[in-house]
């Protein structure tokens, strides 16, 4: 029985392999994927920090020329070039009167707080006039005799128990999403052909005219196609590991990590997802008449395991979905990579509920193919 | 072989070679993860890896060990995990990890891919703390040292704290201490380190290059104490300093407009109170109850002394000096009260570097020339008298050799630097092959906390080479406006009613 599955097996992985191109155009994505995502992630990494040397309009600087260059010693400056942001600091013409009295002399930080672009360079602003403020004011108390320690009734201590690899947020999401969707696309192409394409190429009638049960048929095809699969994550994780160690993460203060450990851990995480995956694929593309009825199917099922991973992502409803599978394999990688401990019991489960799916739909696939609407394509 | 195994080997051989070469980082971080334990220090949200290692005490004996403790600020994005910043803190006396804060804001670019180490040097910190006691602000205030000899005062207090520490301090000299950082430097997996030295831990780096230059990448010395200087040179450099603030506020019209002959009215007050002290009642700081207030000329000296090492304090001095003269001594006794932000400094560990190493070797003339100005004169004196106390072993003539090395060295010096000034740095790099000396004409102490020296120091770590550095920057002048008023740096008609 395991021999004949070994024989079929390899004529499987022969037939993948002869067609190379579309092989290849398979593994495109694992390859790709990752590439245009850390050019995307450059891009947005260098809209939402702020730049080193930041540009802003200061209008009345003459009021307040100690202020300006304490702005300037953390490069913060008044520009009129085109790299300007469209921040204002107004600075009130009582300044220098109130300053001199001791009355608070008001600036205006006048600024769209909508703009993501922006917000991280108003934060500074703000921080560094909040250094200023306590600054002067400390100056104050001590030209009075007081020590401005008094100044902070409660000495507040935070304690972040974040690591740079765990501050990733939403960019660890999206890229483990696109690890996990490495599974189902480096493959769909061949499940389809295995399958549907078998069958319109009349061989699959073939095939089941010899000595062999459907299963045996069945299970060969999601092994070779699995394969492909796992060939495909491999490649996407080996390529992530390069890519995302270019993108600048460290301009936000934290670092997506992918080392060989990771690479392990998804490779055996991935394994039941590659066979289920297979076996949905080949089970679905059965059940469409055609090739083209099966590529809509393909397509069209796909989005259950891409919402799952997006419901991650964005951290809707985890408490549950964590539990569910291909979104518990998900979150599992990203605590992984964060450097926590590995939700254990989440991960046993759902790779168990993964392999339990594979078995379900690889016994549908056999059982559709012993019937002749199926083989036929009636 | 089997046809379609041939694709199938090609992609899994071309991605053994990745998998290698990220397999060399391996070993380190399981040798990280033996000793280190997560921790945080004050003023840092970070969370940092805390750990530390047995180490013999002595070189002779080896059956006594002490602890010594350290901290690695882990990097943004580990790309060099072979390599790593070790930070030296100053004082000496200064602990390492409690100014993490400071350090982590210094090497904030040089953090992006590198972790930081932080030890705590033998006799600080958490690393078998050697500190004397000291009085309580009260205490402080009311004490009138120029009743006593300096001489006899510093006795007293050597005497209690030997009878506190119980210890000999020569296990804990710059020497002694070099061994530990390379243990921990072992310990650590890392291969190579690039060094980094504020104020005296630029001599404990230097001394570190010395023993184990096969360690050491690259080395920023900032605020460079020279081998061949005693620290008891630093009088001049006091002097120095205040001299330029002093010239600063002549030539600046609201300064001098507001404070004329700033430098008379101290010369004045300083003659009045080396006379007799004035002794007023003054509120405490922090509590506000009224306490004795002795202004003795140490007092006065030091207070202002202190307030030179940064551009925030230096705004004050005039308005301190200026109100002083006229009596109010508000000022004063808030910059007497202001906690220094450097941290507590252990006295005894002091003592060891400062007696081992600063003392015996001073010759005549270098006394002379010390006793020029006031606080080589007080150091001298008060190190004559605890010194012989302490008995730490001098250290050996070699060690003042000025380090003769081919790494690349990156000197940086403020202008103002009311304690180590930028000739010092040129005394230290005279036998440096690869070394090169940056100066912020108006940085005090300390460069990289004030300029651009901090983006200086991460470039110059990931190239190993200052030859491309753009030092341009650190021209920028960084100086504060001079408080003009109790209120800040804006002079007002109405002042002589606000004072």
């Amino acid at each position: 029985m395991m021999n004949l599955i070994k024989v079929l097996y390899k004529k499987e992985m022969i037939d993948a392999s002869r067609d190379k191109r579309s092989v290849m155009a398979g593994l495109y994505y694992a390859i790709g994927a990752p590439i245009v995502m850390c050019l995307l992630f450059t891009v947005l990494l260098k809209q939402l920090s702020s730049p080193e040397a930041l540009e802003i309009t200061i209008e009345n600087a003459d009021y307040a020329p100690n202020l300006v260059r304490y702005l300037e010693g953390k490069d913060i400056s008044h520009g009129e070039s085109g790299s300007v942001k469209a921040i204002t600091l107004m600075i009130s013409e009582q300044y220098p009167q109130n300053m001199s009295q001791g009355k608070s002399a008001t600036v205006t930080i006048i600024a769209d707080k909508s703009d993501n672009k922006l917000i991280k360079s108003v934060r500074r602003l703000e921080r560094a006039l909040a250094r200023y403020n306590s600054e002067v004011a400390g100056l104050r108390l001590i030209s009075r005799g007081i020590d401005p320690n008094i100044m902070r009734a409660v000495n507040v201590q935070t304690h972040d128990q974040a690591t740079p690899d765990s501050k990733g947020g939403m960019f660890l999401g999206i890229a483990t999403l696109s690890i996990i969707i490495a599974l189902f696309y480096s493959a769909m192409n061949l499940a389809i052909d295995t399958s549907a394409g078998e069958r319109e190429r009349n061989s699959l009638a073939l095939l089941l005219s010899h000595p062999l049960s459907s299963t045996q048929i069945v299970l060969a095809k999601v092994a070779a196609i699995a394969s492909y699969s796992m060939m495909g994550l491999v490649l996407v994780l080996v390529v992530s590991k390069f890519a995302y160690g270019m993108v600048p993460w460290e301009q936000l203060g934290f670092s997506i990590n992918i080392d060989v450990m990771f690479i392990l851990f998804c490779t055996l995480l991935g394994l039941p997802i590659a066979l289920m995956s297979a076996s949905l694929l080949v089970f679905v593309s059965f059940m469409a008449k055609s090739f083209k009825e099966a590529q809509s199917y393909v397509a069209f099922v796909l989005f259950v395991p891409i919402g799952l991973s997006m419901m991650t992502t964005y951290d809707i409803g985890t408490d549950y979905v964590q539990w569910i599978p291909i979104a518990a394999q998900q979150y599992a990688m990203i605590e992984v990579i964060k450097g926590n401990e590995l939700p254990l019991l989440q991960v046993l489960l759902s790779s168990i509920s993964t392999l339990g799916l594979f078995a379900i739909f690889a016994a549908l696939s056999s059982r559709m193919l012993k019937s002749e609407k199926v083989v036929f394509g009636l | 072989m089997n046809k379609y195994g041939k694709p199938l080997i090609k992609l899994i051989k071309s991605s053994l070679i990745p998998l290698a070469i990220a397999c060399s980082g391996l070993t380190h971080a399981q040798q990280n993860s033996k000793v280190l334990q997560p921790c945080y220090v004050d003023g840092l949200e970070d969370r940092l890896m805390c750990g530390s290692i047995s180490q013999p005490l002595s070189k002779d004996n080896s059956e006594e060990s002490i602890e010594i403790h350290f901290a690695v600020i882990p990097a943004i994005k580990e790309t060099n995990p072979t390599e790593a910043v070790l930070a030296f803190a100053g004082g000496p006396g200064q602990s390492a990890i409690e100014v993490a804060p400071i350090f982590a804001r210094n090497l904030r670019y040089a953090r992006e891919n590198r972790d930081i180490i932080l030890v705590d040097q033998r006799g600080t910190g958490k690393s078998n703390l050697l500190q004397c006691d000291t009085d309580n602000l009260e205490q402080q205030f009311a004490l009138d040292d120029q009743a006593v000899p300096l001489f006899k005062l510093a006795k007293e207090e050597t005497q209690a704290c030997i009878k506190k520490l119980n210890t000999d301090l020569s296990n804990f000299t710059t020497v002694a201490a070099a061994s530990d950082f390379e243990a921990v430097r072992i310990a650590l997996g890392y291969e190579t380190l690039h060094l980094y030295g504020a104020s005296y831990g630029t001599r404990i780096a230097q001394e570190y290059m010395r023993q184990y230059p096969n360690s050491v990448a690259t080395a920023v010395l900032d605020g460079v104490v020279p081998m061949q200087q005693s620290l008891v040179a630093i009088g001049d450099a006091i002097d120095d300093s205040l001299a330029a603030l002093f010239k600063r506020c002549a030539e600046e019209h609201v300064c001098n407009g507001q404070y004329p002959n700033l430098e008379d009215k101290y010369q004045t007050l300083i003659n009045t109170v080396k006379t007799s002290p004035i002794k007023v009642s003054v509120r405490h700081p922090r509590t506000f109850e009224l306490i004795d207030l002795v202004i003795t000329e140490s007092k006065l000296r030091g207070s202002i002394r202190m307030a030179l090492y940064g551009h925030t304090t230096r705004a004050l001095v005039p308005l301190v000096i200026d109100a002083a003269h006229k009596g109010n001594y508000n000022p004063l006794v808030g910059l007497l009260g202001n906690e220094n932000t450097f941290g507590a400094i252990a006295m005894g560990m002091h003592s060891a570097i400062t007696c081992g190493e600063d003392w015996p070797n001073m010759t005549d003339q270098d006394r002379a020339k010390y006793k020029k100005s006031y606080f080589g004169r007080l150091m001298i004196e008060a190190l004559d008298a605890s010194c012989p106390l302490w008995q730490v072993k001098p250290v050996e003539q070699y060690f003042y050799q000025p380090l003769k090395t081919a790494i690349p060295t990156l000197l940086l010096s403020g202008g103002l630097d009311p304690a180590t000034p930028p000739s010092w740095a040129e005394l230290a790099m005279v036998n440096m092959g690869n070394a090169k000396h940056l100066v912020a004409p108006t940085a005090t102490h300390g460069v990289a906390a004030q300029t651009c020296a901090n983006k200086l120091i991460g470039e110059f770590i990931n190239l190993r080479t200052f030859e491309s550095l753009d030092s341009e920057c650190l021209e920028k002048d960084n100086t504060k406006q001079y408080f003009m008023n109790i209120n800040g740096p804006v002079a007002s008609q109405s002042n002589e009613e606000l004072q």
